[in-house]
């Protein structure tokens, strides 16, 4: 591609993503301010965040379009092309060479596989700037697709939803009043749409950030939507609670991030992750000062520095261990709004917000904006910082799927599967599986916002009843949202149906399978953490049997409560048309698995020199080249099988055939149960650790306040009453005293005056002559002469 | 004893007796005559200090003009003549004695000042011998005096007029005409009849 | 013959000055206050005229002693219009009954 093309691609691309990306902001402004003037009955907000939404996905398909045809679908034909290589062993070095030799054909242009520049400079001191720019790659386009694609699907499914809102008069059932009835109040059916519209445009902003800075403060945007969309029953006590806990969670890992941002600010002084023109200059972006054209870190192990790649010479390296402070803290973000170890205990009270919430902030795109961050900065995590990426990853995993067990609320089960599954693709980028791991990001979007959509429909249906030991024998009742169900439970457990001779596998497998054949590489590659391997494999297994338990619970068996069973109907087609379309892509999505088009996109978008494997390092951590995770593919991928269909019997025979019966085994294991009740005890944990220390410390303050500081306030204040009355006193007593008397007297003067003035003509003249007698006699005296 | 010290003492004694009797006398038609017999021996004061226009001008204003005024008045207001107001003799016996207190510092203010350096000037010194015989002695210089010329500097050196009193004679005369019109207006007001008056009428009836 | 002392005239001048005084003082006739003050104007006259013969005042008393006469028939005037004012509020001219402006 010359120069000239990979410009004007440039700006088309530009133009198509910053249109899908600021349509919901202006969706966002009208539904807000026009909602005021609406009525509540209106359903016009709704239907401009679907328009502006799907505006933004075809805008998304467009763009996707151009970039496929001026490219000329290399990412494809190049994939394919490494399809066949993998054959032969050095198939991805070739690869690597060929991008650079078609690179160096197109001109003094470096093969870049990505597309950034600036829209727009907000603020610059000295030579830090903060800007709005865009970073476009293979990775962004399908981002842009999934989340506008799943946005749109989930508005739609929202105006069903949500139609209990379109009343002037909503009573919400979960919050009492004082005299025992319900709360009453206005529908907020149009501040839903609103908040769904500002959600999106934070969440497409977030994906075509073109610095760091910027993703912070997208980051920070998504997880103020999130926090209002949690506290949207803002009555309910434990909604505007779950709210207030999602967001100060999120802040400890933002602290994080926090710190990641200063240490990149101080040693490269830039956030772009590419190179960037400044006054003129090119000057390099974060990427490519830390890693080489092949992706290696220069690591100066005397000094234990990094060296920087900065042809300008003003940042020449970088403590290593700075390099790993800087990783830890930007995967600190990560781990705050992926809902990783140990902050994860905020996304199941997230549920607390209304389903299509639940379906799109906090299972497809806001918690995994934490992975696609990791994926994205990539090139600036060393090998420790993988290292333990990887190893959050596989504790959350293990932990949350083991919760997700014994859960019976139908989202909360959901939750614990999202953070589990989180928690996979953490761990896959974290074993060097990039690919694999946003791989599974984009399939475990749809199926998730399938599952959550369909919860949604099944506690529409049971007239928002939630809690799963209530349900049972539903698929009869709605066959459509029991069978999207089902689909995106086959695809969360990784199944494969054998059909027609092949094996046709649902996109969880795909992704699944991907995943723990990185980890398996990584294991033969570092057999220390053969944890990081047997785990998510165990794991497998788990999910595939809370996942059916959930399936069996909800729709299967004997109905366990007559009256909701009654009462229970399927959703209108507003709400299951989102469900069928969102089911079809749970299932093809992946199709292909790693030769297909949706992995090949990815894997286009993937840090350089990754394919190649990264050996050594100062930890001594190898990373697997892809050639060691395809040959190992097939071992994993039956393991995994294996993993998921025996989890998959468990279910069927616990609590589709009820051969054993599940309360009989909570007994026996009553102590593990309640654990996993209790979620580990992790809230206990943080409400001993955290929460009390801090009330504690709060009462001191608060007892401090009210002794000293108040009672300090309250002397003052009694002093300045008693100085008032003493002035008071003083004012009344000696000043007005001092004028009265004065007044008095000149009055008492003037009454006594008064009898001179008898008004007797003659009178005054005699006081004349006497004046004048008496004056002359004073003349005499004091002048004699 | 000359004629011009027996003419004086004549006209002393008629002024003085004639102020006195003003004084003492109750009616006011009395009064009134005794007042023309004072100021009338006044003006022959005047003549006795060669001041001929003024003791004339004494004579046809005050005499011929202002006390017939008064007469005039008395005869408008006195509604019944044999009424009299008197003060009370205490009053009297006061006024007296606040009087001759007066006459006392007068009197004393008299005698400190040594008089005899004053002598009366020379006909030639008031510049009196200007006048044609039929005209009097001081009708020349004062009218010359209004002009601001003043005949007894004639004879001396000094040059410079005087500013004269052209102006206040003018100021006066505009003076005496506004005061004439308001007088004639106030007098001629109507009598009101209203219960003020009537107090007043049955207060002046107990008296 | 004009060897009277300046002295005479003024002590004429004084009685009739007192007499005025004292006649002002004590007669309730609104006329007789009235003539009081012609005599007490009068005994001013007298004065400026012997100052004028007597002194280098010269012919400008007898100026001031025109003027004197010429206002004291003006107040004359002013003076009865009053006086028949106040015969018309009161019915009388006592001036003792005119004590309205008592304090």
């Amino acid at each position: 591609m010359n120069a000239e093309l990979y410009e004007s691609t440039s700006q088309t691309l530009k133009l198509l993503l910053a249109f899908a990306w600021l349509a919901p902001l202006a969706g966002f402004a009208i539904e807000i301010f026009g909602g005021y003037w609406s009525t509540r009955r209106s359903k016009a907000a709704a239907y401009l965040a679907v328009l502006c939404i799907f505006l933004g996905f075809c805008a998304s398909v467009t763009a996707f379009g151009v970039w496929g045809s001026r490219t000329g679908w290399a990412a494809l034909k190049h994939e394919e092309h490494t399809a066949h290589a993998v054959a032969q062993p050095p198939g991805p070095a070739e690869v690597e060479t060929g991008e650079h030799a078609g690179g160096d054909h197109a001109g003094s242009l470096p093969a870049r596989t990505y597309f950034s520049g600036s829209f727009y400079t907000l603020a610059r001191f000295g030579n830090l700037i903060v800007s709005l720019d865009y970073y476009i790659d293979s990775l962004t386009l399908v981002m842009f697709m999934m989340v506008t694609l799943i946005a749109t699907c989930i508005h739609i499914f929202a105006i069903g939803y949500m139609s209990d809102e379109l009343s002037d008069d909503y009573v919400d059932h979960q919050v009492h009043t004082h005299d025992g009835g319900h709360l009453h109040r206005p529908g907020r059916y149009y501040r839903f749409f609103a908040y769904m519209s500002l959600f999106c445009f934070s969440m497409l902003g977030l994906v075509l950030a073109g610095n760091i800075f910027q993703v912070f403060i997208f980051w920070e945007l998504v997880g103020i939507c999130s926090y209002f969309l949690i506290g949207f029953y803002v009555e309910r006590r434990s909604a505007s609670t779950a709210a207030n806990k999602a967001f100060i969670m999120n802040r400890v890992g933002d602290f994080g991030f926090l710190i990641g941002l200063m240490v990149l600010w101080t040693w490269f002084g830039t956030f772009q992750f590419s190179t960037h023109l400044v006054d003129g200059v090119e000057r390099p972006g974060l990427f490519e000062m830390v890693r080489g054209p092949n992706g290696e870190l220069t690591v100066d192990s005397r000094e234990n520095i990094v060296r920087l790649h900065d042809p300008t010479g003003q940042h020449s390296s970088i403590p290593y261990i700075l390099l790993v402070v800087a990783g830890l803290g930007v995967f600190g973000g990560c781990v705050g709004k992926s809902a990783q170890f140990p902050l994860q205990t905020w996304l199941p009270d997230a549920m607390e917000g209304p389903t299509p919430v639940s379906a799109l902030v906090h299972s497809a795109t806001m918690v995994a904006a934490g992975v696609y961050l990791a994926g994205r900065f990539f090139p600036m995590f060393t090998p420790e910082v993988l290292l333990i990426i990887a190893y959050v990853g596989c504790v959350t995993l293990f932990l949350a799927a083991t919760i997700a067990v014994v859960a019976t609320d139908i989202k909360r089960v959901l939750a614990y599967s999202t953070i589990s599954q989180l928690g996979y693709m953490m761990l896959g980028i974290g074993v060097g599986g990039w690919g694999a791991g946003l791989f599974h990001l984009i399939t475990h979007a749809f199926f998730k916002s399938l599952m959550f959509l369909a919860s949604g429909s099944v506690i529409v249906g049971c007239h928002h009843e939630q809690d799963m030991s209530r349900m049972g024998g539903l698929w009869r009742k709605m066959p459509v949202t029991a069978l999207t169900m089902l689909a995106g439970v086959i695809a969360i457990s990784g199944l494969a149906i054998p059909v027609l001779g092949t094996t046709f596998a649902f996109s969880g497998y795909h992704s699944k399978d991907a995943i723990v054949a990185s980890a398996l590489a990584f294991r033969q590659a570092n057999p220390v953490h053969f944890l990081l391997f047997f785990v998510p494999l165990l794991t497998a297994g788990i999910t595939a049997f809370y996942m059916f338990r959930l399936w069996f619970f909800t729709f299967a068996g004997q109905p366990r409560d007559a009256h909701i069973h009654e009462h229970a109907q399927e959703s209108p087609s507003v709400m299951t048309g989102p469900l069928i379309v969102l089911s079809v892509f749970a299932i093809f999505v992946a199709f292909g698995g790693q030769e297909g088009p949706l992995y090949r996109l990815l894997i286009h978008s993937e840090p350089a020199g990754l394919a190649a494997g990264v050996a050594g390092g100062p930890s001594g951590i190898v990373l697997p080249a892809h050639e060691a995770i395809h040959t190992v593919h097939e071992d994993a991928g039956g393991l995994a099988l294996i993993a998921a269909f025996s989890g998959l019997l468990l279910a069927f025979l616990i609590y589709g055939l009820r051969v054993v019966d599940p309360a009989d085994i909570a007994r026996q294991l009553s102590g593990l149960h309640s654990f996993l009740v209790e979620k580990w005890q992790f809230d206990h944990l943080y409400e001993v650790m955290f929460v009390r220390p801090v009330l504690v410390v709060s009462r001191w303050f608060a007892a401090f306040d009210r002794v000293v500081i108040d009672g300090f306030l309250h002397a003052l204040t009694f002093a300045t009453i008693d100085l008032s009355q003493l002035d008071r006193r003083f004012d009344e007593g000696v000043i007005d005293g001092m004028v009265n008397a004065v007044g008095d007297a000149i009055f008492a003067v003037g009454r006594s005056l008064r009898v001179i003035q008898t008004g007797n003509l003659r009178q005054y003249i005699m006081f004349i002559a006497i004046g004048v007698v008496a004056l002359f006699m004073l003349l005499m005296m004091f002048f004699p002469q | 004893m000359s004629g011009t010290e027996i003419l004086f003492l004549i006209f002393a004694a008629a002024t003085c007796g004639g102020a006195l009797a003003v004084v003492f006398s109750q009616n006011v038609a009395r009064m009134a005559f005794w007042l023309i017999v004072s100021l009338g021996s006044t003006s022959g004061l005047f003549f006795l200090l060669r001041a001929d226009f003024v003791g004339a001008t004494q004579l046809l204003i005050y005499v011929g003009g202002t006390v017939v005024l008064l007469i005039f008045g008395v005869m408008l207001t006195n509604s019944s003549p044999y009424l009299r107001i008197r003060a009370s003799s205490g009053e009297l016996v006061l006024a007296c004695g606040v009087g001759l207190l007066l006459m006392s510092v007068i009197y004393s203010t008299v005698f400190v000042v040594d008089w005899s350096k004053m002598s009366p000037r020379s006909a030639e010194q008031v510049g009196q011998g200007y006048n044609p015989s039929g005209e009097g002695n001081t009708a020349r210089p004062i009218g010359m005096k209004l002009l601001g010329l003043s005949l007894e500097d004639l004879g001396t050196h000094r040059k410079e007029l005087s500013s004269g009193y052209l102006l206040p004679f003018e100021i006066v005369s505009v003076h005496l005409l506004v005061v004439l019109i308001g007088a004639a207006y106030l007098a001629r007001t109507k009598r009101r009849i209203d219960s003020a008056t009537r107090v007043g009428a049955s207060g002046s009836a107990r008296t | 013959m004009d060897s009277l002392p300046l002295s005479w005239y003024l002590l004429v001048a004084g009685v009739l000055f007192v007499c005025g005084v004292i006649c002002m003082a004590t007669k309730r006739n609104g006329i007789g206050v009235l003539m009081g003050v012609e005599l007490v104007l009068n005994g001013a006259n007298i004065n400026f005229v012997a100052f004028s013969r007597y002194t280098r005042l010269g012919i400008d008393g007898q100026v001031i002693s025109l003027f004197v006469i010429v206002l004291a028939a003006a107040e004359a005037a002013v003076a009865l219009a009053i006086v028949l004012n106040f015969y018309n509020n009161h019915l009388t001219i006592d001036v003792d009954k005119g004590d309205e402006l008592q304090g």
